[in-house]
Protein backbone atom coordinates (compact mmCIF):
# COMPACT_ATOMS: atom_id res chain seq x y z
CA UNK A 1 0.00 0.00 0.00
CA UNK A 2 2.86 2.61 1.27
CA UNK A 3 4.95 1.68 -2.59
CA UNK A 4 1.46 2.53 -4.16
CA UNK A 5 0.76 5.71 -2.53
CA UNK A 6 4.65 6.75 -3.25
CA UNK A 7 4.55 5.45 -6.53
CA UNK A 8 1.42 7.06 -7.75
CA UNK A 9 2.41 10.55 -5.67
CA UNK A 10 5.26 10.45 -7.99
CA UNK A 11 3.77 10.25 -11.35
CA UNK A 12 1.59 13.23 -9.83
CA UNK A 13 1.23 16.63 -11.58
CA UNK A 14 4.42 18.77 -10.19
CA UNK A 15 3.56 22.35 -8.85
CA UNK A 16 6.28 23.73 -11.11
CA UNK A 17 4.11 22.97 -14.63
CA UNK A 18 5.41 25.78 -17.16
CA UNK A 19 3.18 28.44 -17.95
CA UNK A 20 1.93 28.81 -21.71
CA UNK A 21 -0.94 31.45 -21.05
CA UNK A 22 -1.45 34.97 -21.12
CA UNK A 23 -0.91 36.85 -17.88
CA UNK A 24 -3.90 36.78 -15.55
CA UNK A 25 -5.58 40.11 -16.25
CA UNK A 26 -6.39 42.52 -12.86
CA UNK A 27 -9.57 43.90 -11.66
CA UNK A 28 -10.28 46.93 -9.63
CA UNK A 29 -13.54 46.22 -6.87
CA UNK A 30 -15.36 48.84 -9.15
CA UNK A 31 -14.56 46.82 -12.37
CA UNK A 32 -16.06 43.32 -10.20
CA UNK A 33 -19.13 45.51 -8.81
CA UNK A 34 -19.64 45.77 -12.73
CA UNK A 35 -19.17 42.85 -13.70
CA UNK A 36 -21.45 41.62 -10.85
CA UNK A 37 -24.25 43.75 -11.19
CA UNK A 38 -24.33 42.76 -15.63
CA UNK A 39 -24.46 39.20 -14.84
CA UNK A 40 -27.10 37.55 -16.34
CA UNK A 41 -26.30 34.32 -14.46
CA UNK A 42 -25.61 33.45 -11.28
CA UNK A 43 -22.11 33.35 -10.28
CA UNK A 44 -20.01 31.59 -7.94
CA UNK A 45 -16.74 33.34 -7.15
CA UNK A 46 -13.80 32.01 -5.47
CA UNK A 47 -11.39 34.11 -4.42
CA UNK A 48 -7.68 31.60 -3.83
CA UNK A 49 -3.84 32.04 -4.12
CA UNK A 50 -1.54 30.03 -5.02
CA UNK A 51 0.39 29.49 -1.61
CA UNK A 52 -2.87 28.77 0.29
CA UNK A 53 -3.14 24.74 0.71
CA UNK A 54 -6.67 24.77 1.25
CA UNK A 55 -7.02 26.33 -2.28
CA UNK A 56 -5.34 23.50 -3.64
CA UNK A 57 -7.46 20.97 -2.01
CA UNK A 58 -10.57 22.69 -3.47
CA UNK A 59 -9.35 24.10 -6.90
CA UNK A 60 -10.01 20.35 -8.96
CA UNK A 61 -13.45 20.52 -7.44
CA UNK A 62 -13.90 23.65 -9.00
CA UNK A 63 -13.03 22.45 -12.63
CA UNK A 64 -15.31 19.63 -11.63
CA UNK A 65 -18.14 21.74 -10.91
CA UNK A 66 -17.84 24.41 -13.81
CA UNK A 67 -17.25 21.07 -16.33
CA UNK A 68 -21.01 20.10 -15.01
CA UNK A 69 -22.62 23.45 -14.58
CA UNK A 70 -20.86 25.63 -16.43
CA UNK A 71 -23.30 26.47 -18.64
CA UNK A 72 -25.72 27.71 -16.37
CA UNK A 73 -23.26 29.67 -13.77
CA UNK A 74 -20.95 31.62 -14.87
CA UNK A 75 -17.45 30.66 -12.61
CA UNK A 76 -14.93 33.55 -11.76
CA UNK A 77 -12.08 32.98 -9.85
CA UNK A 78 -9.71 36.05 -8.06
CA UNK A 79 -6.53 35.69 -7.25
CA UNK A 80 -5.27 37.32 -4.48
CA UNK A 81 -1.82 38.59 -2.53
CA UNK A 82 -0.12 36.19 -5.73
CA UNK A 83 2.63 36.47 -8.20
CA UNK A 84 1.54 36.50 -11.92
CA UNK A 85 3.71 33.08 -12.17
CA UNK A 86 2.62 31.14 -9.30
CA UNK A 87 -1.38 32.04 -10.13
CA UNK A 88 -0.78 30.97 -14.30
CA UNK A 89 1.14 27.85 -12.44
CA UNK A 90 -1.90 26.95 -10.09
CA UNK A 91 -4.35 27.15 -13.01
CA UNK A 92 -2.37 25.22 -15.47
CA UNK A 93 -1.62 22.92 -12.80
CA UNK A 94 -5.43 22.61 -12.39
CA UNK A 95 -6.53 22.78 -15.58
CA UNK A 96 -8.75 25.45 -14.80
CA UNK A 97 -9.81 27.16 -17.47
CA UNK A 98 -12.85 29.47 -16.56
CA UNK A 99 -12.57 33.16 -16.34
CA UNK A 100 -9.73 34.63 -13.61
CA UNK A 101 -8.81 38.05 -12.04
CA UNK A 102 -5.67 38.85 -10.51
CA UNK A 103 -5.94 41.55 -7.54
CA UNK A 104 -2.43 41.68 -5.75
CA UNK A 105 -3.63 43.56 -3.01
CA UNK A 106 -6.91 41.52 -2.12
CA UNK A 107 -8.75 44.10 -2.47
CA UNK A 108 -12.14 42.87 -3.96
CA UNK A 109 -12.28 40.26 -1.07
CA UNK A 110 -11.78 43.26 1.24
CA UNK A 111 -14.75 45.17 -0.01
CA UNK A 112 -17.08 41.98 0.21
CA UNK A 113 -16.15 41.30 3.48
CA UNK A 114 -14.20 38.57 3.29
CA UNK A 115 -11.15 37.29 5.63
CA UNK A 116 -8.04 35.16 4.46
CA UNK A 117 -8.36 32.43 1.63
CA UNK A 118 -9.92 30.60 0.42
CA UNK A 119 -13.21 31.96 -0.01
CA UNK A 120 -16.28 31.26 -2.24
CA UNK A 121 -19.57 33.48 -2.68
CA UNK A 122 -22.70 32.67 -4.39
CA UNK A 123 -24.37 35.54 -6.04
CA UNK A 124 -27.54 35.60 -7.61
CA UNK A 125 -27.89 36.69 -11.67
CA UNK A 126 -27.84 40.46 -10.65
CA UNK A 127 -25.58 40.48 -8.01
CA UNK A 128 -27.42 39.86 -4.71
CA UNK A 129 -25.13 37.59 -2.62
CA UNK A 130 -26.53 34.81 -1.41
CA UNK A 131 -23.92 32.75 0.65
CA UNK A 132 -20.27 33.33 1.69
CA UNK A 133 -18.19 29.96 2.55
CA UNK A 134 -14.92 31.37 4.27
CA UNK A 135 -12.32 28.59 4.16
CA UNK A 136 -12.00 25.64 2.08
CA UNK A 137 -15.13 24.05 0.35
CA UNK A 138 -16.44 20.62 0.46
CA UNK A 139 -18.29 18.94 -2.26
CA UNK A 140 -21.65 18.48 -0.53
CA UNK A 141 -21.08 21.99 0.08
CA UNK A 142 -20.45 23.88 -3.11
CA UNK A 143 -23.39 21.29 -4.93
CA UNK A 144 -26.13 22.18 -2.20
CA UNK A 145 -25.21 26.18 -3.13
CA UNK A 146 -25.13 25.99 -6.61
CA UNK A 147 -28.65 23.99 -6.48
CA UNK A 148 -29.70 27.03 -4.35
CA UNK A 149 -28.22 28.99 -7.37
CA UNK A 150 -30.16 27.14 -9.61
CA UNK A 151 -33.60 27.65 -7.75
CA UNK A 152 -33.10 31.22 -6.81
CA UNK A 153 -35.41 33.17 -9.17
CA UNK B 1 -8.85 23.79 11.69
CA UNK B 2 -11.70 21.91 10.78
CA UNK B 3 -13.49 21.95 14.26
CA UNK B 4 -17.03 20.75 13.13
CA UNK B 5 -15.48 17.77 11.13
CA UNK B 6 -13.94 16.74 14.47
CA UNK B 7 -17.79 16.99 16.53
CA UNK B 8 -18.78 14.77 13.54
CA UNK B 9 -15.66 12.03 13.67
CA UNK B 10 -15.57 12.19 17.79
CA UNK B 11 -19.58 11.51 17.46
CA UNK B 12 -18.95 8.65 15.04
CA UNK B 13 -15.76 7.62 17.31
CA UNK B 14 -18.32 7.60 21.03
CA UNK B 15 -20.87 5.24 19.03
CA UNK B 16 -18.29 2.75 17.69
CA UNK B 17 -16.49 2.57 21.22
CA UNK B 18 -19.76 2.48 22.71
CA UNK B 19 -21.14 -0.68 21.14
CA UNK B 20 -17.63 -2.13 20.81
CA UNK B 21 -17.40 -1.99 24.59
CA UNK B 22 -19.99 -4.20 24.99
CA UNK B 23 -19.16 -6.38 22.13
CA UNK B 24 -16.18 -6.77 23.96
CA UNK B 25 -18.03 -8.24 26.84
CA UNK B 26 -20.54 -10.44 25.22
CA UNK B 27 -18.78 -12.12 22.52
CA UNK B 28 -15.91 -14.04 22.64
CA UNK B 29 -12.85 -11.79 21.24
CA UNK B 30 -9.71 -13.29 21.45
CA UNK B 31 -7.94 -11.72 24.88
CA UNK B 32 -5.98 -8.10 24.00
CA UNK B 33 -7.83 -7.62 21.32
CA UNK B 34 -9.94 -4.32 21.93
CA UNK B 35 -12.64 -4.23 18.97
CA UNK B 36 -13.09 -0.30 19.95
CA UNK B 37 -9.25 0.60 19.28
CA UNK B 38 -9.21 -1.68 16.21
CA UNK B 39 -12.12 0.00 14.71
CA UNK B 40 -11.19 3.35 15.49
CA UNK B 41 -7.18 2.71 14.17
CA UNK B 42 -9.07 1.15 10.85
CA UNK B 43 -11.07 4.40 10.58
CA UNK B 44 -7.67 6.58 10.89
CA UNK B 45 -6.32 4.39 7.99
CA UNK B 46 -8.99 4.87 5.63
CA UNK B 47 -9.03 8.31 6.12
CA UNK B 48 -5.03 8.83 5.46
CA UNK B 49 -5.47 6.33 2.78
CA UNK B 50 -8.61 7.97 1.36
CA UNK B 51 -7.57 11.68 1.68
CA UNK B 52 -3.59 10.50 0.18
CA UNK B 53 -5.57 8.79 -2.80
CA UNK B 54 -7.92 11.79 -3.40
CA UNK B 55 -4.86 14.18 -3.45
CA UNK B 56 -3.17 12.28 -6.07
CA UNK B 57 -6.70 12.06 -8.20
CA UNK B 58 -6.56 15.82 -7.75
CA UNK B 59 -2.92 16.48 -9.09
CA UNK B 60 -1.23 17.46 -5.59
CA UNK B 61 1.66 15.46 -4.32
CA UNK B 62 1.38 14.47 -0.92
CA UNK B 63 5.03 14.18 -0.51
CA UNK B 64 5.88 17.81 -2.05
CA UNK B 65 2.61 18.62 -0.07
CA UNK B 66 2.31 16.16 3.02
CA UNK B 67 0.17 19.27 4.93
CA UNK B 68 -2.61 18.86 2.32
CA UNK B 69 -3.33 15.71 3.89
CA UNK B 70 -4.55 16.99 6.91
CA UNK B 71 -7.46 19.19 4.94
CA UNK B 72 -9.75 16.77 4.62
CA UNK B 73 -12.54 19.12 3.68
CA UNK B 74 -10.65 18.86 0.07
CA UNK B 75 -12.03 15.20 -0.56
CA UNK B 76 -11.32 11.79 0.97
CA UNK B 77 -11.41 8.82 -1.82
CA UNK B 78 -14.61 6.66 -0.64
CA UNK B 79 -12.91 3.51 -2.47
CA UNK B 80 -9.41 3.89 -0.69
CA UNK B 81 -10.38 4.76 2.55
CA UNK B 82 -12.78 1.82 2.78
CA UNK B 83 -10.39 -0.89 1.40
CA UNK B 84 -7.62 0.59 3.71
CA UNK B 85 -10.12 0.64 6.52
CA UNK B 86 -11.18 -3.09 6.02
CA UNK B 87 -7.69 -4.19 5.61
CA UNK B 88 -6.45 -2.13 8.76
CA UNK B 89 -9.21 -3.82 10.66
CA UNK B 90 -8.50 -7.60 9.09
CA UNK B 91 -4.84 -7.09 10.28
CA UNK B 92 -5.58 -6.02 13.37
CA UNK B 93 -7.83 -9.19 14.01
CA UNK B 94 -6.26 -11.58 11.87
CA UNK B 95 -5.95 -14.27 14.04
CA UNK B 96 -9.67 -15.25 14.41
CA UNK B 97 -10.49 -13.03 11.64
CA UNK B 98 -14.09 -13.75 10.43
CA UNK B 99 -15.50 -14.30 14.35
CA UNK B 100 -13.86 -10.54 15.32
CA UNK B 101 -15.26 -9.38 12.21
CA UNK B 102 -18.60 -10.73 12.90
CA UNK B 103 -18.43 -8.79 16.42
CA UNK B 104 -17.09 -5.69 15.19
CA UNK B 105 -19.52 -5.51 12.64
CA UNK B 106 -22.51 -4.02 15.07
CA UNK B 107 -20.34 -1.44 16.39
CA UNK B 108 -18.84 -0.12 13.07
CA UNK B 109 -22.47 0.27 11.72
CA UNK B 110 -22.93 2.11 15.02
CA UNK B 111 -20.14 4.56 14.36
CA UNK B 112 -21.45 4.96 10.64
CA UNK B 113 -24.63 6.31 12.56
CA UNK B 114 -22.87 8.59 14.97
CA UNK B 115 -20.65 9.67 11.97
CA UNK B 116 -23.83 10.73 9.66
CA UNK B 117 -25.78 12.03 12.67
CA UNK B 118 -22.85 14.22 13.30
CA UNK B 119 -24.40 16.04 10.12
CA UNK B 120 -25.80 18.21 12.60
CA UNK B 121 -22.61 20.03 14.27
CA UNK B 122 -21.66 21.13 11.01
CA UNK B 123 -25.03 22.02 9.53
CA UNK B 124 -24.77 19.89 7.10
CA UNK B 125 -27.89 17.31 6.89
CA UNK B 126 -29.46 18.64 3.77
CA UNK B 127 -29.73 17.21 0.38
CA UNK B 128 -32.40 17.00 -2.16
CA UNK B 129 -35.54 19.76 -2.65
CA UNK B 130 -38.72 17.95 -1.11
CA UNK B 131 -42.04 19.05 -0.16
CA UNK B 132 -42.38 16.40 2.93
CA UNK B 133 -43.63 17.65 5.82
CA UNK B 134 -40.70 17.10 7.61
CA UNK B 135 -38.65 18.40 4.89
CA UNK B 136 -36.24 21.28 6.10
CA UNK B 137 -34.53 24.65 5.16
CA UNK B 138 -31.51 25.52 5.89
CA UNK B 139 -30.89 29.34 7.02
CA UNK B 140 -31.45 32.05 4.68
CA UNK B 141 -32.83 29.75 2.14
CA UNK B 142 -36.90 29.39 0.98
CA UNK B 143 -36.14 25.86 -0.32
CA UNK B 144 -37.42 23.08 1.76
CA UNK B 145 -34.85 19.79 1.45
CA UNK B 146 -34.84 15.67 2.83
CA UNK B 147 -32.70 15.57 5.97
CA UNK B 148 -30.34 12.74 3.86
CA UNK B 149 -27.91 12.64 6.49
CA UNK B 150 -30.11 11.87 9.37
CA UNK B 151 -32.02 9.11 6.93
CA UNK B 152 -28.64 7.46 6.73
CA UNK B 153 -27.95 8.12 9.97
CA UNK B 154 -31.66 6.33 10.83
CA UNK B 155 -30.53 3.36 8.87
CA UNK B 156 -27.53 2.70 10.05
CA UNK B 157 -28.84 2.44 13.48
CA UNK B 158 -31.00 -0.15 12.35
CA UNK B 159 -28.74 -2.01 10.88
CA UNK B 160 -26.34 -1.94 13.64
CA UNK B 161 -29.31 -2.82 16.01
CA UNK B 162 -30.38 -5.55 13.65
CA UNK B 163 -26.13 -7.03 13.25
CA UNK B 164 -26.89 -6.89 17.50
CA UNK B 165 -29.89 -9.11 17.24
CA UNK B 166 -28.27 -11.54 14.72
CA UNK B 167 -26.21 -12.38 17.99
CA UNK B 168 -23.82 -15.23 17.12
CA UNK B 169 -26.02 -17.69 15.96
CA UNK B 170 -24.44 -17.07 12.10
CA UNK B 171 -21.56 -18.74 10.75
CA UNK B 172 -18.12 -17.08 10.98
CA UNK B 173 -17.84 -13.92 8.64
CA UNK B 174 -21.76 -14.08 7.40
CA UNK B 175 -22.18 -10.96 9.72
CA UNK B 176 -18.86 -9.16 8.74
CA UNK B 177 -20.35 -9.64 4.73
CA UNK B 178 -24.26 -8.42 5.87
CA UNK B 179 -22.40 -5.11 7.13
CA UNK B 180 -20.36 -4.38 4.46
CA UNK B 181 -23.12 -5.04 2.03
CA UNK B 182 -25.27 -2.69 4.20
CA UNK B 183 -22.77 0.02 4.76
CA UNK B 184 -22.29 0.34 0.71
CA UNK B 185 -26.28 -0.27 0.41
CA UNK B 186 -27.84 2.75 2.53
CA UNK B 187 -24.85 5.11 1.06
CA UNK B 188 -26.52 3.52 -2.20
CA UNK B 189 -30.07 4.13 -1.95
CA UNK B 190 -29.70 7.45 -0.06
CA UNK B 191 -27.05 8.87 -2.86
CA UNK B 192 -29.63 10.64 -5.17
CA UNK B 193 -31.08 12.50 -2.05
CA UNK B 194 -27.23 14.07 -1.56
CA UNK B 195 -26.17 17.15 -2.98
CA UNK B 196 -22.89 16.07 -5.56
CA UNK B 197 -20.25 17.06 -8.06
CA UNK B 198 -20.93 14.40 -11.15
CA UNK B 199 -22.86 11.92 -9.08
CA UNK B 200 -20.69 10.38 -6.15
CA UNK B 201 -18.91 7.41 -6.40
CA UNK B 202 -21.78 5.07 -6.86
CA UNK B 203 -19.76 2.66 -8.24
CA UNK B 204 -17.64 2.01 -5.12
CA UNK B 205 -21.06 2.16 -3.03
CA UNK B 206 -22.52 -0.82 -5.66
CA UNK B 207 -18.85 -2.53 -5.27
CA UNK B 208 -19.62 -2.84 -1.47
CA UNK B 209 -22.78 -4.35 -1.65
CA UNK B 210 -21.73 -7.13 -3.64
CA UNK B 211 -18.57 -7.58 -1.89
CA UNK B 212 -20.68 -8.06 1.02
CA UNK B 213 -22.96 -10.31 -0.23
CA UNK B 214 -20.50 -12.74 -1.95
CA UNK B 215 -18.56 -12.67 1.60
CA UNK B 216 -21.66 -13.56 3.27
CA UNK B 217 -22.43 -16.45 0.87
CA UNK B 218 -18.91 -17.56 0.46
CA UNK B 219 -18.17 -18.03 4.58
CA UNK B 220 -21.35 -19.37 4.44
CA UNK B 221 -20.99 -22.23 2.26
CA UNK B 222 -16.91 -22.52 3.31
CA UNK B 223 -18.21 -23.28 6.45
CA UNK B 224 -21.06 -25.67 5.06
CA UNK B 225 -18.12 -27.63 3.50
CA UNK B 226 -15.81 -27.68 6.34
CA UNK B 227 -18.58 -29.78 8.66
Amino acid sequence: MVALVVAAAACSADPAVPSNREPIPSLTVSEFETLLGSADQPLVVNVWASWCLPCRSEASLFRSAHVEFGDRIRFVGIDVRDSQAGGLAFLNEFGIVYENYFDPEGAIPAELGGFGVPLTYFFAAGGDRLFLQSGVIDERTLALQIDELLASP
Amino acid sequence: MEFTLLWQAGLGIVATVIVARTQNRRVVVEPGVDLGDRLVGAAVAGLVAGRITAMILQGVNPILRPADILVVRGGVHTGAATMAALASLAWGLRHNLWRNLDAAAPAALAGLAGWHAGCVFRDACLGAASSLPWALAQSGSTISRHPVEIYAAGLYALAATASLLMGRGWRPGVLAGFAIAVAGGIRLVTQPLRPSIGGGPVGWYLAGVVAGIGISAWNRVRTAQAR
